[in-house]
């Protein structure tokens, strides 16, 4: 494809062109995140983010300057930049997760906490402890992001009661997080 | 109300997420994301996204806050407020033994079930914006030209796999484990090389989903051979060979125990100089491969392999459902838009037909045949073939008889949960290429990173030979390999299949010695013998291994062999090996994390010892004991 051309189908939307380089580029996009030590959601968060933004600039693309994947890297290093700048400009939250399961319904947990080796594997060891039913609707409504018609299928149950699960699951979660969260701080201190 | 569990929703998935090990995101999330970035390009209309990560306008913030609090005064008037329910008798929680499994009960919810949230649209960009359930919204899967077949089936029916397995149907052999042999009785040992990984990435994904892999599931050989050693490539010759050793200290009863590694690297082959490939894909379509959206990987994949390919190559695509056809005749990569297409139109239908799916692929693979260029047949499937010859003789015979006559063969394996492993690995060792199993994009990227290696043979029917001095050794085992047995009579009968190395690829064996106290001079001389990939020429040479060049300790040996010996240790304890006996999984882990200076440069160890990490926790949950065998692994392989 000549440069003009692919600045002009990137610049206009060609459909088949955006595809092509998203479907390539977002697992990239997402795995630099994730390689740059930030926690799986953030990285979500941030590909997303890159998505939008070029797609609402894509009139300023110029295929001189480099391939569409080099240019939505550079807005991803932009965006990283920005999101590294705000929290430093923030104070440093406490990221001991014990406190924040007592708020956990009315404040966002801070990145910093997410980012912990300690915290995923107090999540973890909370969700290998759940009910088998609980653990996968978890894991397939927010590792696999199914919809829950697809977890309905695979689980042999309505989207109703996905949805009922789901509840349940999340409440379980908590639960198991809260009671499992003191044993891990003891840990820790030791 | 709504926003603060709204606020809950979100800080539980995001706790969630941080749980996945995954380099890549879902395949649902990337689907998701495109269509709903075409759906902005197309309309003008703003996408859905996550969150704003700065908030620039606070007009806009002010709107959306002002929303949701008019949305949750009208919640709150509809439905019963949660809380209420929060200040409800305290939880009583019973807790039922079913199993191994503890149920939870929150009693909390069980008189009156929560009013599931029902959003207008469905999208699988997650919770955020999220979830809008459309009946019938079927989204990405339909947009990527899947059909779904319905309800992904158990392959023994109901929703539990039976006997307690985490996942349904998976078919693996037991191959027996190697036993010491007396040196004085039979100082040879004899194997066909072997440079298959599907073992460590089948049992990855077990481990990463919270389950210990059934111990048939792994081959010590393929756990060592996934991971790079760095061994340095030759520069004239078609092989390189290292060879180590170093004290091991491996479950309760060692002593004296020596671990030898032998590792063979091939010759690399600068991309530029790759031969032109004719590669034909034959891709099972059957309605087992719409389980977990194993088809649309294998897309992914073949997209990612073509994306990787020259204009000199060209692609044909055969598929396989009730029946095989062909899709697309060869074509070359200068029509590239064409094969996507041809790779975006696959849908799964019906039972399988692998033998005419295979026959029909091979036919169109001799018909664009080239001679000198890379003939490669890719078989993409999950191994459950049950229409046809039924049986996997009659495939395996076709696939053998094309490959004597220049048509390789690789098995790229797709699936957890009715997977047969068997046979894809008989597939690739028949066919003369490799088996690799792949759960991941980031996998099939591994595969295809070095393309030249998956592709280009530089030496055939690889065997070596291992002749033990019996003077200094008392005994040997060869660790891993039982499926790669050759008898000691026929190391130069070439008639008899080794196996096959790609350019820079290396493989690498590992044996356990029992040497005599004191005794020194030549531990081993090792045998290798090949044939050229082009010309058949046979070449054989040797090397030699003496007491003087044992390494002190694991601490003193190259951090290549150190972690061969970290993953030879963790696929035994899994394999529940008899040699594993009073071994720990934590010290195997301890040594692992000593790795760290090997892990910061490569991610591969990182992720190994974080799988060291969880099969540890699991193994204790389960609490096996290492000191009474199961019959089963009394089983030794007869020579």
């Amino acid at each position: 494809m000549k440069t003009s051309e692919s600045s002009l189908e990137i610049r206009t939307g060609s459909a088949d062109i955006w595809r092509q380089v998203l479907a390539r580029a977002i697992p990239q996009l997402y795995g630099l995140f994730i390689r740059r030590g930030v926690h799986a959601a953030l990285a979500e968060e941030l590909t997303q983010k890159t998505v939008f933004d070029a797609v609402r600039r894509r009139d300023t693309y110029d295929a001189g300057k480099g391939t569409p994947e080099q240019w939505l890297f550079a807005i991803a290093n932009n965006n990283l930049a920005l999101e590294m700048r705000n929290r430093q400009t923030h104070a440093r939250p406490d990221t001991d997760l014990l406190k924040y399961l007592e708020v956990i319904d009315s404040q966002p947990l801070p990145d910093e906490m997410l980012q912990r080796k300690e915290t995923a594997r107090l999540v973890q060891t909370a969700l290998l402890q759940l009910d088998s039913k609980e653990q996968q609707v978890l894991k397939s409504k927010y590792l696999q992001d199914q919809s829950a018609l697809q977890i309905g299928r695979a689980m042999k149950m309505s989207e109703k009661a996905v949805h009922s699960l789901l509840y349940r699951a999340r409440v379980a979660l908590r639960n198991k997080l809260t009671q499992l969260a003191p044993q891990f701080r003891e840990e820790q201190q030791i | 109300m709504k926003k603060h569990s709204e606020q809950f929703e979100k800080n539980i998935s995001r706790l969630v997420k941080i749980t996945g090990q995954s380099q890549i995101p879902s395949e649902n999330f990337t689907s998701g994301l495109i269509d709903e970035a075409l759906k902005e390009i197309q309309t003008g209309q703003p996408g859905r996204q996550k969150r704003s990560l700065v908030m620039k306008n606070t007009k806009r913030f002010i709107t959306v806050a002002a929303c949701l609090l008019i949305a949750a005064g009208i919640f709150n008037l509809l439905t019963p407020s949660l809380s209420k329910i929060k200040k409800s008798p305290a939880v009583q929680q019973t807790v039922a033994r079913n199993g191994n499994q503890s149920v939870a009960v929150d009693a909390r919810l069980e008189p009156k079930k929560p009013t599931p949230r029902r959003p207008a649209q469905e999208s699988v960009l997650s919770y955020y914006s999220y979830q809008a359930a459309s009946p019938g919204s079927v989204q990405t899967i339909g947009g990527l030209g899947l059909a779904c077949e319905g309800t992904p089936k158990m392959a023994h029916g109901g929703t539990t796999p039976p006997n307690g397995e985490p996942v349904d149907a998976m078919f693996f052999r037991n191959y027996g484990v190697n036993p010491f042999v007396d040196t004085e009785d039979d100082p040879l040992s004899t194997f066909a090389i072997d440079v298959d990984s599907g073992s460590y990435t089948m049992c990855r994904s077990y481990l990463q989903q919270g389950n210990l892999p059934p111990r048939d599931a792994v081959r010590v050989e393929e756990f060592v051979n996934y991971f790079d050693y760095g061994y340095p490539a030759p520069q004239n010759d078609t092989f390189a060979v290292f060879v180590e050793a170093m004290p091991w200290q491996f479950g309760a009863e060692r002593k004296n125990a020596h671990l030898m590694r032998i590792g063979l690297k091939a010759l690399e082959i600068p991309d530029e100089a790759r031969k032109p490939a004719i590669l034909t894909f034959v891709i099972d379509v059957s309605g087992s491969m719409a389980r977990e959206g194993r088809l649309g990987l294998v897309k992914q994949s073949l997209e990612l392999l073509v994306s990787k390919l020259r204009p000199q190559d060209k692609i044909g695509i055969a598929v396989y459902g009730s029946q095989g056809k062909e899709v697309l005749p060869h074509t070359g990569l200068n029509d590239k838009p064409r094969i996507l297409r041809a790779i975006r139109s696959l849908e799964s239908e019906g039972s399988t037909n692998a033998e005419e799916g295979i026959r029909i692929g091979y036919d169109m693979a001799e018909e664009a045949f080239v001679t000198g260029y890379i003939n490669r047949v890719i078989l993409c499937s999950d191994g459950v073939a049950n229409v046809g010859a039924t049986g996997p003789d009659q495939i395996m015979r076709i696939i053998k008889d094309k490959a004597d006559k220049g048509i390789t063969l690789s098995a790229l394996g797709f699936g957890m949960g009715n997977y047969n492993d068997v046979l894809m690995e008989q597939l690739g060792n028949k066919g003369n290429g490799y088996y690799a199993y792949i759960d991941t994009l980031e996998q099939a990227g591994r595969l295809f990173g070095n393309l030249t290696g998956a592709l280009q043979v530089v030496a055939r029917d690889v065997k070596v030979q291992v002749d033990f001095n019996p003077d200094v050794v008392r005994s040997y085992r060869l660790i891993g390999y039982e499926n790669r047995d050759v008898a000691d009579v026929d190391f130069r009968n070439d008639v008899v299949d080794g196996g096959e190395i790609g350019a820079g690829h290396s493989t690498t064996a590992l044996y356990e010695l029992k040497l005599r106290p004191d005794a020194a001079g030549d531990i081993a001389t090792t045998y290798v013998r090949y044939k050229d990939a082009d010309t058949f020429a046979v070449t054989e040479f040797s090397t030699a291994f003496e007491t003087s060049q044992i390494t002190g300790d694991f601490e003193s040996v190259s951090d290549s062999f150190a972690l061969a010996s970290v993953v030879t240790e963790f696929a035994e304890i899994l394999r529940e090996s008899y040699w594993a006996k009073g071994a720990s999984p934590a010290d195997t882990l301890d040594r692992a994390r000593r790795l760290s200076r090997f892990a910061e440069k490569d991610p591969d160890v990182t992720e190994l010892i974080d799988l060291i990490d969880k099969a540890a926790g699991l193994i204790s949950r389960q609490e096996i004991q290492q000191e009474t065998l199961k019959p089963a692994d009394l089983e030794y392989q007869t020579r």
